[in-house]
């Protein structure tokens, strides 16, 4: 609560909910009432107000939907589904039997519903309050012929809350920015504008401040100043140009955190058809791509010409792929016979070096693929840097081999998985590995001896995860030391819940399935490098 | 990593396929929150059967086809979720959403392989 004479600056703090530094003129929200809505007529033919009302508001929604990307439709599915359900709308009956008008009884209804949504004891429910109030303005409007409103191109919204549909309709080309008195870091406000570099805080507390004033907003630093100097300013923007070295112009798949710290997100692929629905501009390459479900192994073309499609999908950014991994749960085809079953048996590179045949035919076709595009290999179950070493004579040898045969190849970067606990305690010892990827899957399994496909020691894997991460935060600190990138391609990683945990351990790399991108760098933008939220619960 | 296995074993009655129960406890991160309200509330209605839940052995039963509903029993993760159905498929619908919540509502899709 501040109140002060229009012209003299002053600071308000708050917290980052995306970051970013934007300056522009207040929006103030206006307050949505239900008010000289009292003449009502038969109960029928209110009735019948609000059902047509709803039946517009759906078909808008629908609208909106259709020009909205993948991870905005989610958002509005969802009002959608709720509006679909004739309970919203029985609530609200109830109200009309009772006397009140079609509005006035819908705006009282949803008001009553979204108390109780506000009222939960979890945050993250807590957070879907503001979806409902969307729906309940989206029907208002229909009934009472008032517009929803939408603000100026490069003005700061500054409000209670923002409403997803509110965000989505707005133009953010022309820059501006989010300031809530409440909010959440959580809400889908606060991911949409994480994914569109929105500068957003939340839980300011109510301020005053005149419609159309200057507002500094320096999301990054947590705070906002109205009606500030040119000169601050011009402070908080080269603050923020010299926080962000890696990306001058905002790579793809690098997140910000709060605190400013570049975070690189990639992702894993199983097949090439889910390239089509990954935006290559969203991420950093390809962290994983899995060669196990190609098809045929002895089709070296089938290879090549899969490799070759996933470089031209990403451009100039690295596609690492992930030579066979069989044996283990992965018996795909019928070379690996029955003893490599086992996960302690004969798989991943053990299984390549034992079957050179289609280690070398898989490494030609790689080989002919690094020529055309940032290719990276990495190496399954590495265990001892001899089976690294074996590999690599396997390129260079094949490369020869092509060489002389006139056909043009480049001996990819060529780094390692990190998931035997032998190798993890000992990453110093493989200095000819270019990169490192943990693969926590069976880094837990190992740690815990406990199978990750037997749901009866179920609960002992899933406790492996404070050892995995302490194993995670030696190897992070001994890359450095010997300067090689590494990153993780674990299921951990896709899990938003240990996202913390991995940033603690000092991770700055993380490769997700394409589904869980969206959620994985909302999580991360919404965090400070050393694990903490921006907002805890409030 | 995985946690996904629910750690109670859903007990069923297959008595007949006119009326059906199961119960799960929800290990979905967030609970039963936007996204997996809405997969879980289409799968529902794509049944003919009547649908209800309880959540926590509350004794109220909340019809299962009802987003509004479900939204507003807050459910979250380690909430023990009964279903149970009465009339057409009733045991195919109970089996289909009993797997939903195992999958964690899909949200993980083919991606559970292992790296």
């Amino acid at each position: 609560m501040k109140k002060r004479s229009m012209a003299e600056a002053f600071e308000i703090t708050g917290v980052s909910a995306s970051p970013g530094v934007a300056v522009g003129p207040v929006h103030l929200a206006a307050d949505v009432t239900a008010e000289a809505l009292v003449l009502g007529d038969t109960v029928a033919a209110e009735g019948d107000k609000l059902w047509q009302a709803v039946v517009t508001a759906h078909a808008e929604l629908e609208a909106l939907a259709d020009r909205s990307d993948e991870e905005s439709a989610g958002i509005l599915d969802f009002q959608i589904e709720m509006l679909l359900d004739p309970a919203l709308v029985e609530m609200a009956e109830d109200r009309i039997v009772a006397g009140d008008g079609a509005a006035l009884a819908w705006f009282g209804a949803l008001n009553d519903y979204i108390a109780g949504i506000e009222d939960a004891p979890d945050e993250q429910l807590r957070a879907r309050a503001v979806d409902i109030v969307d729906i309940r303005n989206r029907v208002l409007s229909v009934l009472t012929g008032r517009p929803l409103e939408d603000f100026a191109p490069g003005s700061v919204f500054v409000g209670k809350d923002l409403e997803p549909s509110l965000f989505l309709q707005h133009d953010w080309t022309a820059g501006g920015g989010i300031v809530l008195f409440e909010g959440s870091v959580s809400s889908h406000v606060a991911m949409l504008a994480r994914s569109r570099s929105v500068p957003m805080l939340v839980a300011t507390g109510r301020f005053e401040v005149a419609a159309g004033a200057r507002l500094l907003v320096d999301a990054t630093g947590g705070r906002l100043v109205v009606a500030p100097e040119d000169q601050q300013i011009h402070e908080v923007r080269s603050r923020s140009a010299e926080a962000r070295p890696i990306a001058p112009s905002r790579a793809g798949g690098v997140i910000e955190t709060v605190d400013g710290i570049a975070i690189r997100l990639s992702a894993i692929v199983n097949d090439p058809s889910e390239l089509k629905s990954i935006e290559p501009s969203s991420v950093a390459g390809i962290g994983l791509m899995r060669t196990e479900f190609l098809g045929n192994v002895f089709d070296q073309e089938r290879h090549y010409d899969v490799y070759r499609q996933a470089l031209d999908w990403a451009g100039d950014a690295p596609v690492i792929v992930r030579m066979l991994d069989l044996g283990g749960d992965k018996m795909e085809l019928g070379v690996g016979a029955k003893e490599s079953e086992a996960f302690l048996g004969r798989r991943g590179i053990r299984l390549l070096l034992a079957l050179p045949e289609i280690a070398r035919l898989q490494a030609r076709a790689l080989l002919r693929a690094a020529a055309h595009g940032n290719l990276g290999v990495l190496l399954p179950m590495i265990t001892v840097p001899e089976e690294l070493d074996a590999m690599r004579v396997i390129f260079e040898e094949e490369s020869t081999a092509l060489g002389r045969k006139g056909v043009q190849t480049r001996i990819p970067e060529i780094g390692m998985m990190v998931e035997v606990p032998a190798a993890a305690l000992m990453l110093d010892r493989f200095s000819r590995s270019d990169f490192f990827s943990f693969g926590t899957n069976d880094l837990a399994q190992y740690l815990a001896a406990a199978a990750r496909d037997d749901q009866r020691v179920a609960a002992l894997y899933g406790a492996a995860t404070p050892a995995v991460c302490r194993v995670i935060a030696q190897g992070v600190a001994l890359a450095e030391t010997m300067k090689k990138p590494i990153g993780i391609c674990g299921e951990m990683a896709s899990d938003a819940r240990h996202i913390p945990a991995l940033m603690t351990a000092g991770l700055r790399h993380f490769s997700v399935a394409p589904n869980r991108l969206a959620d994985i760098r909302s999580t991360i933008g919404g965090m400070y490098s050393d694990g903490r939220a921006a907002a805890e619960m409030k | 990593m995985t946690d996904k296995m629910p750690r109670r074993k859903a007990t069923e009655a297959v008595d007949a396929h006119v009326y059906c129960q199961a119960e799960i406890e929800v290990t979905h991160g967030f609970g039963l929150h936007a996204r997996p309200s809405v997969t879980f509330t289409r799968l529902a209605k794509s049944f003919p059967c009547v649908i209800e839940i309880e959540v926590n052995d509350s004794h109220v039963w909340l019809n299962g086809k009802s987003i509004v509903k479900i939204m507003g029993a807050r459910i979250r993760r380690g909430s023990i979720l009964k279903i149970r159905a009465r009339g057409l498929r009733a045991a195919e619908a109970i089996h289909a959403l009993k797997a939903l919540v195992e999958r964690d509502f899909d949200e993980e899709k083919k991606h559970g392989r292992s790296v």
